[in-house]
């Protein structure tokens, strides 16, 4: 039998997302900030066997102005010419309502007309009864000719009548919608919302009021610019110092457990491919789930309490100039860590053209894979003395150098791309709402956190064991993994050698830049192979002493470090990246663009300083 | 006297009159979703420093809109 589909609809940051979790018991992205629902979700209702709730993208009407509500307001449209579909849950927000009747009374039109019946779920009824303020649901439901249910998404209240309501319309399908609004046109219905609005909305502006003491706070120019550097700051640390102990953690683990499987494997080969191939390569990106558990837990927080809208305002402005947004700016900060957090930070952009420039900018931003390089590079190439009587030390400015150099590659990159290019990609006008601070709930945002952390699991997952496939069986055969320089891929750096000889850079450098498009941080182990240093990545300082000794000159040096800053060397990624844009073009097209982009720069660095020297 | 909504201080309130032509249509449409409607009051809520996007109040709801819209919204002051 056919099962039931009832369409769950609403206005961003309506509390759609959240009142689906609670109706299905399943694990949609929740979150206050307008736009966040990306995907169409789809889960079994409780309590109401044979019947599905699909969870539409919020839309704040049902004419599309960017591709993406296109798609969603379309989907919406087939989804009414169903004959599975029989019922609409139409989702408010009781405490703002004039914003949300207008989109209100296009659905309940457009369901006349399709003859489907519509129920309208007042949520946030909770906030609306604590402040004593008055709304006249029954007044409303009259007006509307609709069922108007209030109910909080947050707390449960009001929504075993949701399923209720649905039970008893499901067991009699046709609900006979009166078709008052059939032929409306938008115009009238967005006057019809504003009175409806003004006559049966909550009076009192008390949630205004607070909202507006806070805003005073977190947005002058002095209290709040020191608490957005205080939760940048701690967003910072977060991401390096909190979740290190779980990196290391599960870094622990892994090698523990390859300590113990791989004696038990007998076949050498399948020894070398469970030790390398499984646990170093697949164990080299399963490090960083932690990462994104803590960083997605803490912008679920931002995103919640209110505050992320507010940070997005006080960026705006220095980050319209490259093309960007005040929403760029998390998902860039984030990309200092690592890029993988920071691609799924970047659905909360709604301008699908700004949310690509931030695409393009991420793997710019000096993550923290790039740090072993550096250190190596640096503590090769740059003299470890003092200026300015111990306050200045060179290899600490060439450090500060080089991510700086990064941050700036990654805005010129967006605002050149923004000046030049035409896409298909809609912009849209920087009109934010601003949504009341609350209490974030700690649950949704675990679950969040983890959703988001299996999610990289699952699908970042298989390109990468590809990938560490392909590397894993260059570089061990034909020898059996005697010689990494006689190996097929030490073949292909002899190959390309050429290709790095104008950068003054030898096969060696050419097979461990090779290597590092797995991930970067594997630069340092390859060299540490090929020059025969135990664990490499560890303890620097010999393998320092090798590259010195090796013959490669300060340009050479230099040149690799702007390489490593601009080359989109991850293959993580380009996973990532690959799944959230829905775009395998833009992928190949920013692989190829960088590594041009990074090849130029350091070829122009290595003849500077050989020019110079 | 017409003014653009980009030029409303902080505790200004005005009327909006309509748009001008530059702005283009789908902004115009997500606007008078919003509430950014002829004949609707407004008020300048914030006006944050360094030309940052401003605070508007439009019936229950709080925006930002930054200048590259708000000027293209023209309204009148109301409350003198």
């Amino acid at each position: 039998m056919a099962r039931n589909r009832v369409i769950l609809i609403g206005s961003p940051n309506s509390g759609k997302s959240m009142l689906f979790n609670r109706l299905t018991g399943l694990q949609q992205k929740v979150a206050n900030f307008p736009g966040i629902t990306v995907d169409v979700g789809t889960g079994a209702m409780r309590g109401l066997p044979d019947t599905d709730l699909v969870d539409f993208p919020g839309t704040y009407s049902l004419q599309a102005i960017s591709a993406e509500e296109e798609v969603a307001v379309d989907y919406f449209e087939r989804a009414l010419e169903d004959d599975q579909v029989q019922h609409v849950l139409c989702v408010i927000d009781a405490t703002r309502l004039e914003k949300s009747l207008y989109f209100t009374l296009q659905v309940i039109r457009d369901c006349e007309r399709h003859g489907k019946c519509v129920t309208v779920l007042a949520n946030m009824i909770d906030i609306v009864e604590k402040n004593d303020l008055e709304f006249d649901v029954q007044g409303l439901s009259d007006a509307l000719h609709t069922p108007v249910l209030p109910l909080s998404a947050r707390s449960g209240k009001g929504v075993e009548a949701v399923s209720r309501r649905l039970a008893d319309s499901l067991l009699e399908p046709y609900c006979a919608p009166r078709a008052h609004l059939v032929d409306t046109p938008d115009e009238l219905l967005r006057g019809a919302a504003h009175q409806l609005a003004h006559r049966y909305g909550p009076k009192g502006d008390v949630l205004i009021k607070s909202q507006a003491r806070l805003d005073n706070f977190f947005l002058s120019s002095v209290t709040g610019g020191i608490a957005f550097f205080v939760i940048m700051y701690l967003l910072f640390q977060s991401i390096f110092t909190w979740a290190a102990p779980a990196m290391d953690a599960v870094e622990f683990l892994l090698g523990a457990m390859a300590d113990a499987v791989v004696p038990l494997v007998p076949n050498q080969m399948a020894s070398d491919f469970i030790s390398d191939a499984l646990f170093g390569g697949i164990g080299a990106f399963l490090v960083f789930v932690p990462q994104i558990f803590v960083l997605t837990f803490i912008i679920g927080l931002l995103e919640d309490s209110g505050y992320m809208a507010r940070a997005a305002l006080i960026c705006h402005k220095p980050l319209r100039l490259f093309g960007l947004t005040g929403k760029s700016f998390i998902p860039m900060l984030s990309g200092v860590a690592c890029a993988i957090p920071a691609i799924y930070a970047a659905r909360a952009i709604d301008s699908p053209r700004k949310r690509l420039l931030t695409y393009m900018a991420i793997p710019l931003m000096p993550c923290s894979a790039r740090l072993p390089v550096y250190t190596l590079l640096i503590a090769a190439f740059i003299p470890s003395g003092t200026a300015l009587g111990g306050l200045v030390g060179w290899q600490g400015l060439a450090m500060f150098g080089i991510y700086f150099f990064g941050m700036f590659c990654g805005l010129l990159v967006t605002g050149l791309v923004s000046r030049t290019s035409k896409d298909q990609y809609t912009d849209l006008p920087f009109v934010l709402e601003l949504p009341p601070y609350r209490i974030p709930g700690l649950e949704p945002l675990l679950r969040n956190a983890w959703n988001r952390a299996k999610h990289f699991v699952t699908k970042a997952g298989k390109i990468i064991f590809t990938v560490t496939l392909v590397v894993w069986v260059l570089g061990y055969f034909p020898n059996y993994g005697a010689d990494l320089g006689q190996s097929w891929l030490g073949h292909m750096g002899r190959v390309v050698e050429p290709l790095f000889a104008p950068l003054g850079l030898d096969w060696r450098y050419g097979v461990a830049i090779f290597t590092s498009f797995l991930a970067r941080e594997v630069f340092v182990g390859t060299l540490g192979t090929i020059f025969g240093i135990e664990a490499a990545d560890e303890n620097m300082a010999p393998l320092v002493e090798h590259i010195q000794a090796s013959g490669m000159t300060i340009g050479s040096g230099l040149a690799l470090l702007v390489f490593f800053a601009i080359a989109l060397q991850c293959v993580s990624t380009l996973a990532i990246l690959s799944k959230e844009s829905a775009s395998k073009s833009l992928v190949v097209k920013m692989f190829f663009g960088y590594f041009l982009f990074a090849y130029a720069a350091a070829v122009a660095i290595y003849q500077l300083a050989h020019w110079l020297t | 006297m017409t003014l653009s909504l980009w030029s409303l201080g902080a505790g200004d309130r005005c009327e909006i009159l309509g748009y001008d032509d530059a702005l283009a249509d789908k902004y115009r449409v997500r606007l008078m979703e919003f509430g950014f409607h002829p004949g609707e009051s407004v008020a300048c809520v914030q006006s944050l420093a360094f030309g940052a996007p401003k605070i508007y109040r439009v019936s229950n709801t709080i925006f930002s809109l930054d200048d590259e819209v708000a000027t293209h919204v023209l309204v009148r002051l109301i409350d003198g």
